[in-house]
């Protein structure tokens, strides 16, 4: 019976961060995006972040996205959170997910093809580098288009171009969500049952992983960047 | 058996929480959600997306109170129960999977509940099936590229039809972009890749 009181974090700023970590194992691959290093011994989070120079009430904040289903910071939180800092955290995510876990993928894909037919082989490769390449044309509309409109808009510049359009960009999130969820099945279900056993296995643990990661990373772009630019467009009108 | 996610949506906290109190007690039930405002209800829905959404229907506003599937269409799989208080016109009761009442007890409740899931484990059943025959023409014309009104042409049938096909496509498989689908008719033999422009 989880999730009765949202309201409760799990993560507040009084915990000793080690605790954290190992309560919930998978906010340790957030560290390295929010330039937390190993090492903290005792700590609290709270210190840990000081030390690290890392901004805590945004520390709290995705670290409770990614450990409630539910959690939603209030204005009053988000408002704590400097929006350099959201940008920062972000773009280091699409580096991660596209420096180290994407190639990961791949080379369970090799391994898993390695003895298909040629037929199969291209169809499923294909499928996967095509979902790729629209990660990657996404991430970019976000680093060159989105974020820089943010930045502007902090800076009180008041960008009247390229405002970025909320539903374009939700509906690029379902799309590369669904298809991720799509390919998961396509391994699961759909490919014979005597083909690579092994491999695909390791792989679906990847891209399960891959695929709860990137739609906490959708969450925090579609409420609490968005609500966030909202804001910030009433303060300067 | 997993269990099934309950939300809870009723303008009166004491209700809300009798209710939570009682569902506790069963043991394939987990309250996911319980709100007493529809804005945080629907938003919280879409996220955590439970199997069975409990809400009284004077939460809904009352122009869309006629068209209360239409209000959560993008959640095909969650099943509506209405929580009535008070007299709700039965045109409005057709359109949930179960009711509710406030003087309901325990066992009417887990029988209610039950009867939902049970629904739903029938639905599952026919959707494991394979695609119909139409179903398979609509997919192959999917995967050469086609839009729904090309489709619509191609197989002499209405596009309306064509959506209905391309839903019950999407439930059957579990898969919802094309580009998986047309993966997918590979896989199965419907066509060949040369076929793909």
């Amino acid at each position: 019976m989880k999730n009765i009181d949202s309201k409760i974090p799990v993560v507040f700023a009084r915990k000793k961060m080690a605790d954290l970590l190992t309560e919930r194992s998978n906010l340790i691959s957030l560290l390295p995006r929010l330039g937390v290093s190993l090492g903290f011994g005792e700590k609290t989070v709270a210190q840990v972040c000081a030390d690290d120079k890392i901004s805590l009430p945004l520390f709290l904040l995705i670290s409770n996205v990614y450990t409630m289903d539910d959690y939603l910071p209030s204005i009053e939180e988000l408002r704590q959170c400097p929006i350099e800092e959201i940008v920062v955290y972000l773009t280091n995510s699409h580096k991660e997910y596209l420096e180290y876990k994407f190639p990961h993928i791949e080379e369970h894909l090799k391994e898993v093809v390695a003895d298909w037919s040629e037929k199969y082989k291209r169809l499923i490769t294909n499928f996967f580098f095509d979902y790729k390449n629209e990660v990657v044309d996404h991430f970019k509309y976000e680093e060159d288009v989105v974020f820089p409109f943010i930045k502007k808009l902090f800076e009180k510049k008041s960008p009247k171009k390229n405002r970025p359009r909320r539903s374009a960009f939700d509906k690029q999130h379902t799309n590369i969500e669904d298809k991720l969820r799509d390919f998961t099945n396509l391994l699961i279900k759909y490919i014979p049952a005597d083909v690579s056993q092994r491999e695909r296995i390791d792989m679906l643990e990847d891209i399960c992983s891959l695929s709860d990661d990137i739609e906490k990373h959708a969450l925090i772009e579609e409420k609490i960047l968005f609500p966030y630019i909202n804001l910030l467009e009433d303060e300067s009108k | 058996m997993k269990a099934n996610k309950i939300a809870i949506a009723d303008p009166s906290p004491i209700v809300i929480a009798g209710l939570s109190a009682l569902l506790r007690e069963l043991s394939d039930c987990e309250v996911v959600l319980q709100s007493d405002d529809m804005h945080t209800v629907e938003t919280r829905l879409r996220i955590l997306r439970p199997d069975v959404l409990i809400i009284n229907p004077l939460m809904i506003d009352f122009s869309k109170r006629r068209m209360v599937r239409s209000q959560f269409e993008d959640l095909p799989d969650m099943h509506l129960v209405a929580l009535i208080s008070s007299y709700v016109e039965s045109q409005i009761l057709k359109q949930f999977h179960g009711v509710i009442e406030l003087n309901d007890d325990m066992q009417r409740i887990k029988s209610t509940l039950q009867q939902v899931s049970v629904k739903q484990t029938g639905d599952a059943e026919m959707d494991s099936s394979m695609l119909s025959d139409r179903e398979k023409d609509v997919l192959i014309c999917l995967a050469k590229g086609q839009k729904n009104n090309e489709i619509a042409e191609n197989l002499h049938i209405s596009t309306h039809t064509v959506i209905t096909h391309r839903k019950n496509i999407v439930r059957k498989t579990g898969i919802k972009s094309v580009s998986a689908l047309t993966v997918y008719a590979i896989l199965n033999n419907l066509l060949e890749q040369k076929d793909i422009i």
